[in-house]
């Protein structure tokens, strides 16, 4: 029983992690209709910008990932004026190989200015862990789980309550209808990008906490995330959050009671399930 | 950096040229991984290649009916890409026209480049796969000189029996590659062997190792002994992930790959420390070499002209070019079927060991097992027991009150 | 009319002559770059004419390779049965998931795509008959030159199967169900039928390629069977070339293919940093393709390209 439970905690942990990868996907997804496939790479930048601030800068991790937050807000910023943004509006499947290429090209600049070799973000207090009853609950795991709330439940207060939220919702839903009222399109979906990208890079930072970075660490994630994005449904911080969540649990637990090489399976084999099943409630503007 | 190494192996490979202005260079041709995700490894063998190849052609080349030949390499970059590195290996035959090949890193590569090599009838000689299904295909071009990834845990084994306090349950956690999986599957048969028992025996996938699950399951089994096999990067992510869980054998955790590797340790830094590990070869004057003199002066001169230490891959790789030129003065022809059958006659001492194949094509070296003590390597056991072993290794609680 | 059989049979012919003229390396460049055209042209099929962008075909590619890896290496069949064996499999999965994931528009029909291959992949590798994560070793054979006239018969036959759909009702229904998919319902069209044909059309040409590819390289295993960035290749190949149209893939394929092998071999640590840089740049100034690019060029000039900015931005 008790290893059960240890199991559900690693899986949520963990899952708090994938979550919080998801929603800057999500988001761009949900409201550019931009499948961003360049995502991983963001995140390994994210990863990259934490690493350097930590070991040049000394600056602790957790205060470093605000930093790493903006600077990678201002590249999605720009990358959704000048690149994304000139294809718009040109059939869909662009925007699939646009992402592609942008990908390619920022993995080859980042092998190429950090190398290959693997980076760890090790402050002095990783490591640690709290026991809990019987259960060990790992220090570092557990505050990027606490962060990734964080940000989740602002990215949903965001959308909810401020003012740029309620625009970027409603270009989300009806562009025409929201530039009536005032929306500059080129910003707004800059400041969404750029957002998902500043998401991305937080997970990254967390990510070199927790495991490890390299310049081909966005490769497996970005599958990852489409996964938790469309279970969450796409552009819902709380759905994305909970999907992260129940993806960690269920990896871990097929991990320990079956094989870990099923974990792949298992988790594209819900996506493929839940994207048939819920084909009735798919109805978006393509 | 990289631009310097660069740099500096052309300049190396440029100073070894004057000797032979007029005979023709035979070359050998490899694709190995210089970036992609194996190009931390990978870069051993490129550089080591380079070197031996310079360090050959400055001792006067290969001697092939009384005339020197200069020795050339024709490397690509497989970008860690098997698909790719096969294709290269292809143009290296067909449209290089390279003499002979050597191979890259990772049994995964070696076993499909491998194939080329015996499609095109061309001896390949490899440093960087140890799987032994490269090796039971019945190939007869194909020649390794990393010992069978069945036999790894040998010398481990062998030394645990000869510890106190005694080890009893065994926990081991395997990749499931080729080269992991032989090593789990000789690993198996060695414990029964030896009397030891398997309380947790599991895979991970090699491309999405997360071991928070399989490391709960570990410690709720309390074993004597972690084993564990699988990539660099992976092993990495288990030590960290050992610590952050609180997970610690009660007698000793080894890994087949990381512990002798510098970077592995530095990544590590002071959680390292006790990690027993393996190597087929340590620089040693005692291993004597007729172009860099003995092991010792190899590592010397590897570091000083690259800047970093080498370590087994480098050394394998070294073999390799020095096989192939021991090779091609025995058959005393390039005819890709003398020199074939030369090397495997081959027996001859060098910087690596004993350079000497099985008739499958593998060499035969016993793993010596390393620890890391004080942030050194150092060497615990090669059918005896060479320094003492910190054993058992104190849990990570107790560790960390040290600091 | 005839003048294009003609020019296709010709065109053929000279293909076909490569391996006996030329060197093995362009042989080798020309067997990967036709069966990564019959891919191009089998997405075609279903992403070009019918609208449905699959980003998953890699699970039938994979499929054709284990289907003909396991009949040749654990049953000890022929190549010929391995690859209908292949076929067949490919045949049988899109058959079988064909209705509920074609159910899916747009980029979700992409993602459950890419999530199946996965699936499938993940599935694999722990089939002790596919010889789980370690694969499977074929027999060599010693000639390349039957693989390439395989590929390139393999593309003639893709090419002829797009180019008979595109005259065919079959086709017609295709482009409706791609131009408006309820209005064609209504007006008759058997869209759910059409659409699975176009899927199990596919999926088997893809099956083909796996095999033919897996004889060829000796050696199978779940990830470069199931390689996942063959279904960006190929999507990116049938686009950059035109979608919809018959020839435009295979340009796309053969160019696409050309430049990557030319950069790959020429300045071979930066070939992907370009690779990236020219898809990039393709996607932003050609967004609808070579084809169309062709085509604006030569009546348009190159104002095209400042147009087609002009016209797809936000």
């Amino acid at each position: 029983m008790l290893l059960f439970a240890q199991i559900v905690v690693n899986g949520l942990l963990v899952g708090g992690l994938y979550g919080l990868m998801a929603l800057g996907m999500g988001l761009v997804w949900g409201v550019l209709n931009i499948v961003n496939l360049m995502h991983g790479a963001l995140i390994m930048l994210g990863g990259y910008a934490v690493y350097y601030l930590y070991t040049s800068a000394g600056l602790d991790p957790f205060a470093a990932l605000p930093l790493a937050m903006l600077g990678l807000f201002g590249l999605g910023y720009a990358l959704q004026w000048f690149v994304l943004g000139q294809i718009a509006r040109s059939p869909l499947l662009n925007t699939l190989l646009v992402t592609f290429g942008l990908e390619v090209v920022a993995t080859y600049l980042a092998q190429l200015a950090f190398s290959a070799d693997l980076r760890t973000i090790n402050p002095p207090y990783a490591g640690q862990h709290l026991a809990l009853g019987g259960l060990v609950v790992p220090l570092v795991p557990a505050a990027a789980f606490g962060a990734a709330l964080v940000l989740a439940a602002s990215l949903w207060l965001a959308l909810g309550r401020t003012r740029t939220g309620r625009a970027i919702r409603a270009s989300a839903q009806n562009l025409g209808a929201a530039r009536l009222y005032g929306v500059n399109p080129r910003r707004i979906f800059a400041l969404t990008f750029g957002t998902g990208a500043a998401l991305a890079g937080a997970a990254g930072g967390l990510y070199g906490l927790v495991a490890q970075i390299s310049p081909y660490m966005g490769n497996s994630l970005t599958p990852k995330s489409f996964v938790i994005a469309i279970l969450g449904g796409l552009d819902r911080p709380l759905g994305v959050l909970a999907g992260g969540l129940a993806l960690g649990v269920a990896e871990a637990l097929t991990g320990a009671y079956l094989a870990s090489t099923y974990v792949d399976a298992i988790s594209f084999g819900l996506l493929v399930l839940l994207l048939v099943a819920r084909t009735s409630r798919l109805l978006r503007p393509a | 950096m990289r631009a310097t190494v660069f740099a500096l192996g052309v300049a190396i490979l440029a100073a070894g040229r004057p000797a032979f202005a007029a005979a023709t260079p035979i070359t050998l041709g490899a694709a190995v991984q210089m970036t992609g995700a194996m190009a931390n490894t990978g870069r051993y063998y490129r550089d080591a290649y380079q070197l031996a190849v310079a360090q050959v052609n400055a001792l006067g080349g290969v001697t092939v009916g009384g005339e020197k030949h200069p020795l050339s390499l024709k490397l690509y970059d497989n970008q860690s890409d098997v698909n790719l590195g096969v294709r290269q290996y292809v143009e290296l035959l067909t449209q290089d026209k390279v003499n002979f090949l050597l191979g890259p890193f990772s049994s995964d590569d070696a076993l499909d480049d491998s194939s080329v090599a015996e499609k095109y009838r061309v001896p390949m000689v490899e440093g960087g796969g140890a799987s032994s299904q490269i090796f039971s295909r019945g190939y007869s071009y194909v020649f390794g000189t990393l010992p069978p990834a069945d036999d790894y845990f040998a010398s481990t084994i062998e030394m645990l029996g000869k510890l106190s306090p005694p080890a009893r349950t065994v926990a081991l956690v395997s990749a499931d590659d080729a080269f992991d999986v032989s090593v789990a599957k000789g690993t198996r048969k060695l414990l029964s062997a030896a009397g030891l028992e398997l309380v947790v025996d599991k895979q991970y996938p090699e491309d999405n190792a997360e071991f928070a699950s399989i490391l709960s399951l570990v410690a709720s089994k309390h074993p004597d002994v972690i084993l564990w096999s699988g990539h660099e990067a992976q092993a990495l992510n288990f030590i960290r992930e050992m610590k952050s869980l609180g997970v610690s054998p009660e007698r000793m955790a080894s890994f087949t790959v990381g512990v002798p590797t510098a970077d592995f340790r530095q990544a590590l830094g002071p959680d390292a420390e006790y990690a027993f590990g393996m190597t087929p070869w340590l620089p040693s004057a005692a291993e004597r070499d007729d172009w860099f003199g003995d092991g010792e002066k190899f590592a010397a001169l590897y570091h000083q002209k690259l800047g970093y230490a080498p370590d087994y891959h480098a050394a394998s790789a070294v073999a390799d070019v020095e096989t192939f030129v021991k090779a091609i003065e025995a058959a005393g022809s390039l005819d890709s079927g003398k020199v074939r059958d030369a090397i495997a006659h081959l027996d001859f001492q060098s910087l690596y060991g004993r350079i000497h194949f099985n008739p499958g094509g593998q060499i035969a070296l016993a793993q010596t097992v390393i620890q890391i003590q004080h942030g050194q390597v150092v060497p615990i056991y090669v059918h005896d027991f060479v320094h003492r072993p910190l054993y058992p290794v104190p849990a990570w609680s107790k560790r960390l009150a040290h600091k | 009319m005839t003048v294009r059989w003609l020019a296709t049979a010709l065109a053929c012919a000279v293909l076909a002559a490569v391996p006996l003229a030329a060197r093995p390396t362009l042989t080798q460049y020309g067997i990967e770059a036709l069966l990564l055209a019959s891919l191009a042209q089998a997405w075609n099929i279903l992403g070009g004419y019918a609208g449905y962008p699959s980003f998953g075909n890699s699970a039938f590619y994979g499929l054709g390779t284990y289907g003909t890896a396991v009949a040749m290496a654990r049953f000890h069949q022929q190549f010929g049965v391995g690859l209908a064996c292949g076929a067949a499999l490919g045949m049988a999965c899109a058959c079988a998931v064909g209705v509920p994931i074609l159910r899916l528009r747009g980029p979700y029909f992409a993602i459950v795509t890419l999530g199946l291959s996965a699936m499938l992949a993940a599935i694999v590798r722990n089939v002790a008959i596919a010889g789980r994560n370690i694969g499977l070793i074929l027999p060599i054979f010693r000639s390349d030159t039957l693989f390439y006239e395989l590929a390139l018969g393999l593309l003639a036959a893709a090419t002829a199967a797009v180019a008979l759909t595109a005259r065919s009702r079959f086709g017609a229904g295709l482009v409706a169900i791609r131009e408006n998919e309820e209005a064609a319902a209504v007006m008759g069209v058997a869209t759910t039928r059409f659409k699975v044909m176009a899927l199990a059309l596919a999926a088997v040409i893809t099956a083909l390629a796996g095999g033919i590819h897996a004889y060829w390289i000796t050696f199978v295993d779940p990830a470069s069977a199931f390689d996942s960035s063959l279904n960006v290749k190929m999507v990116i190949m049938a686009v950059f070339g035109g979608p919809g149209t018959v020839v435009g893939p295979v340009v796309g394929a053969l160019l696409l293919s050309g430049v990557s092998e030319w950069l790959a071999s020429a300045i071979s640590s930066m070939a992907s940093l370009f690779y990236g840089l020219v898809i990039v740049l393709a996607v932003l100034f050609m967004p609808k393709g070579l084809w169309d690019a062709g085509r604006g060029l030569r009546q348009r000039g190159l104002r095209y390209f400042g147009e087609n900015l002009r016209r797809y931005r936000l």
